[in-house]
């Protein structure tokens, strides 16, 4: 036995998209076998693929075999269409019943049951049914997805979470159990203070305002791309300070109310002090005086940043185009292991042996 | 009746803001006891953060608070304090998890580093969540959440496309993604515990947790050299696919057609017959055009009537839901998503439920958030017997308090 967290803990991921491949993608860097049973080909793009699949083994089955292979499984994730399961003979309940232990995910766009299960959606429409969207983009266009595919990681990370919770659960008390989990309630309960606000005070929606929500709370252009800076009234004076501009000290921009009714003229005079400093100098200062300044860094940025080298962040994974560098551990504290990338049903052979001594 | 998954789990919660909370709001739902524990000098600022005026006690009134706390238990001390600090490390050996987010070096200059918690319990499983960790050359730099989305290459891959300008996401967003990752950090350090006795630090960064969920970008970057492309609402594998205005007040539906029998579906909808029958790439060259067919169509129609239709042929479609709208969602409304916790202090309103539907466990909301420091007594003296001559003697230290001194700072 290695010291892996979860050595030996058999994780069977019933291939679709991202939700169900990102929620045993970090199981499996934390030591589960992670089977994956392939599901329809094209569900990821082969980046996805990569960054995915890294260190889970592939097979292909289906019918009686893929019935005994969930039946040695300690954790069971999919994502296909409401009542999936059921429909390849592998009913949550009927598996329960001889396996009690067992921990099942479900991940569907509008979860198992109710007026919406049977829609259809891709990652734009869970974004857009889940809230965040209305909340994103510029007040002049119309709202806007963010980058990636953000409502299936948001899935496939509260099914992991989820779902090694419910393992411990099982540890301590014998019984797993199946959890629904829903695309459109995942993003619906972390819109920040805006649907608790709307709905507390009654003020109408909150709508997307851009790159600000205020003038120190927002993304600006800088000299070599765009930073970032996101003040709470505490760290407005030392924002201030660094920035230098001897009418900061009027009232009118001293007082949290008055400041925000000259929001337009503050933010003018960002862009300018923003508009001749680097991304390295903003960082460096921001450090100093403890202000949040951020940069918009790209991956690229990311794979040659130093802080992350020295933390050890980023893995190397080897991939017929080449090795492929990419998030690793998602924190450290935990042994981890950067898997190996292997084909479709690469592995079938070995996993029905390990898992249901089968002999080819 | 089957036992949440962290009954029998006890967490001390340093926790403040949003990533933190919400972590533990995640625990204290699925079952754990969580002690949020704050100074009455140095509370959560999110209790006062939305100003209310004319509120008695608004610290104890707040909806951004309450969003974050509900099943939690409220006691304070101040840490600065030695006797604060010493009552503390008492709780520690009561507590399996120890939890926070302060800036990284906060914790170590109260003196209350991962050395001297696992010195008070050795299998402790303490978890920070700094913005860049703890180690690295920017471990120094602070962050809310949009600068975490900014520093971890999520911003760079948001924008319309036509303007190179990056965008930030509506929310926060590295914070509920910090969050729901140190709530499975977690469950591996108990597993861990349960499985070899020993305790664990966990320092999450949340640049990294948030790099995570655009993990093909980087594998994109380091084979091919590539950088962002900003492809606004639209897609490189469905098409068309984007976000359309319908009728009403800012009211918008976002189409996304994956197939070419969905795409036949959506022509006939909106009088585009004569370009059915196109494939992929065909569709993608004439995107403008099929836009503007989808376009006129859309802001003929009601929002919720558009989705329907789209939907009972099959073509992926949704609602852009606002923040009012989606209280009155008829999916989360029959799933019994927006839940009216009782309050002592506030008027019902509808909150939401975990998202995680244990099917037997059943993880519900159970309790609103704590009025500041409701449970200070009972918690110290239910695990370190303390009694009424204790209590005096910290509040009159100012260790202990009912209500936080300076409520007005933010």
């Amino acid at each position: 036995m290695t010291d892996l967290v979860l050595d030996g803990v058999r994780v069977l991921e019933l291939g679709g998209g991202i939700p169900a491949a990102f929620a045993t993608r970090w199981m499996a860097g934390f030591g589960a076998d992670v089977v994956r049973c392939e599901g329809p080909d094209g569900a990821l793009t082969p980046e996805e693929e990569v960054y995915l699949l890294a260190g889970k083994r592939r097979v292909e089955a289906s019918g009686a075999q893929l019935l005994e292979l969930a039946l040695r499984a300690d954790i069971l994730v999919e994502d296909g269409r409401p009542g999936h399961l059921a429909r390849l003979g592998l009913a949550p309940g009927q598996l329960q019943k001889e396996r009690p232990e067992l921990v099942i995910v479900s991940i569907t766009p509008f979860g198992q049951e109710g007026p919406y299960a049977a829609y259809a959606a891709t990652n734009i429409v869970s974004f857009a049914m889940g809230g965040i969207m209305s909340l994103t983009g510029s007040p002049h266009r119309p709202p806007l997805v963010n980058g990636g595919s953000q409502a299936e990681y948001l899935g496939g990370l509260n099914a992991f979470a989820a779902a090694v919770s419910a393992y411990y659960g099982a540890l301590v008390q014998g019984e797993g159990d199946w959890i629904d989990i829903s695309l459109q309630e995942c993003a619906a309960g972390m819109l920040e203070l805006y649907a608790s606000r709307t709905e507390y005070t009654g003020v109408g929606p909150h709508l997307r305002s851009g790159n600000h929500v205020s003038a120190v709370w927002g993304i600006y252009p800088c000299a070599d791309g765009y930073a970032g800076v996101c003040c709470l009234g505490r760290q407005i004076p030392a924002f201030f300070r660094v920035v230098g501009d001897p009418e900061l000290e009027e009232q009118r921009f001293v007082d949290p109310l008055e400041r925000l009714a000259n929001d337009d003229e503050l933010q003018a005079k960002l862009y300018a002090w923003f508009a001749d400093k680097r991304k390295r100098e903003l960082l460096e200062l921001g450090a100093a005086h403890k202000i949040p300044f951020g940069a918009v860094l790209t991956p690229g940025d990311l794979l040659e940043n130093e802080s992350l080298a020295e933390r050890g962040f980023f893995d190397a994974v080897a991939t017929p185009a080449g090795v492929a560098r990419m998030p690793g551990r998602p924190f450290p504290g935990l042994p981890w292991r950067a898997g190996e990338f292997h084909g479709p049903g690469a592995d079938t052979e070995a996993v029905l042996g390990e898992w249901l001594g089968v002999r080819a | 009746m089957k036992e949440l998954p962290f009954a029998g789990v006890r967490v001390l919660d340093l926790t403040m803001m949003w990533a933190g909370p919400f972590a533990t709001r995640l625990l204290g739902v699925m079952g754990a006891e969580v002690l949020k524990i704050e100074s009455p000098r140095a509370w959560d600022n999110i209790r006062t953060l939305v100003p209310q005026e004319g509120i008695e006690a608004p610290w104890n009134s707040s909806f951004y608070f309450n969003y974050y706390n509900n099943d939690k238990k409220s006691v304070t001390l101040d840490l600065a304090q030695a006797r604060g600090r010493e009552v503390f490390l008492e709780l520690v050996p009561h507590c399996d998890v120890v939890i926070e987010n302060y800036r990284a070096d906060v914790l170590e200059n109260l003196g209350l580093g991962y050395e001297v918690l696992k010195a008070a319990k050795d299998d402790i499983i303490a978890v920070s969540m700094a913005g860049f960790g703890k180690t690295g050359s920017e471990r120094a730099n602070v962050g809310f959440g949009p600068i975490i989305e900014q520093m971890a290459g999520m911003a760079s891959l948001t924008g319309y496309g036509d303007d190179g300008m990056p965008y930030k996401t509506g929310i926060s967003y590295g914070d509920p993604i910090a969050g729901v990752s140190a709530v499975g950090a977690v469950a591996l350090g108990l597993i861990r515990r349960r499985r070899t006795g020993h305790g664990c630090f966990i320092d999450l960064a949340q640049r990294e947790t948030m790099a995570t969920q655009i993990g093909e970008a980087f594998v994109v970057a380091s084979l091919r050299g590539e950088e962002p492309a900003h492809h606004g609402n639209r897609s490189p594998r469905f098409a068309p696919q984007g976000v359309y205005r319908t009728g009403g007040v800012e009211q918008w539906i976002a189409i996304s057609v994956r197939t070419d029998e969905e795409w036949d579906a959506l022509a006939l909808i909106v009088g585009a017959t004569q370009l059915d029958g196109l494939g992929l790439a065909e569709r993608q060259a004439l995107h403008d055009e099929i836009d503007g067919y989808i376009e006129r169509w859309a802001a003929e129609q009601d929002a919720q009537q558009a989705m329907e239709q789209l939907q009972a042929v099959g073509v992926p479609a949704g609602r852009v839901l606002d923040t009012q709208n989606i209280h009155d969602d008829p999916n989360l409304a029959a799933r019994g998503f927006w839940v009216r916790l009782p309050h002592p202090r506030m008027e019902p309103w509808r909150q939401p439920a975990p998202a995680w539907r244990l099917s037997e466990a059943n993880p519900q909301l159970r309790r609103h958030a704590p009025l500041f420091g409701e449970h200070t007594r009972a918690v110290l003296s239910e695990l370190l017997g303390m009694t009424g001559a204790d209590f005096a003697e910290l509040a009159a230290l100012g260790v202990i308090g009912d209500e936080p001194v300076n409520p007005g700072v933010g």
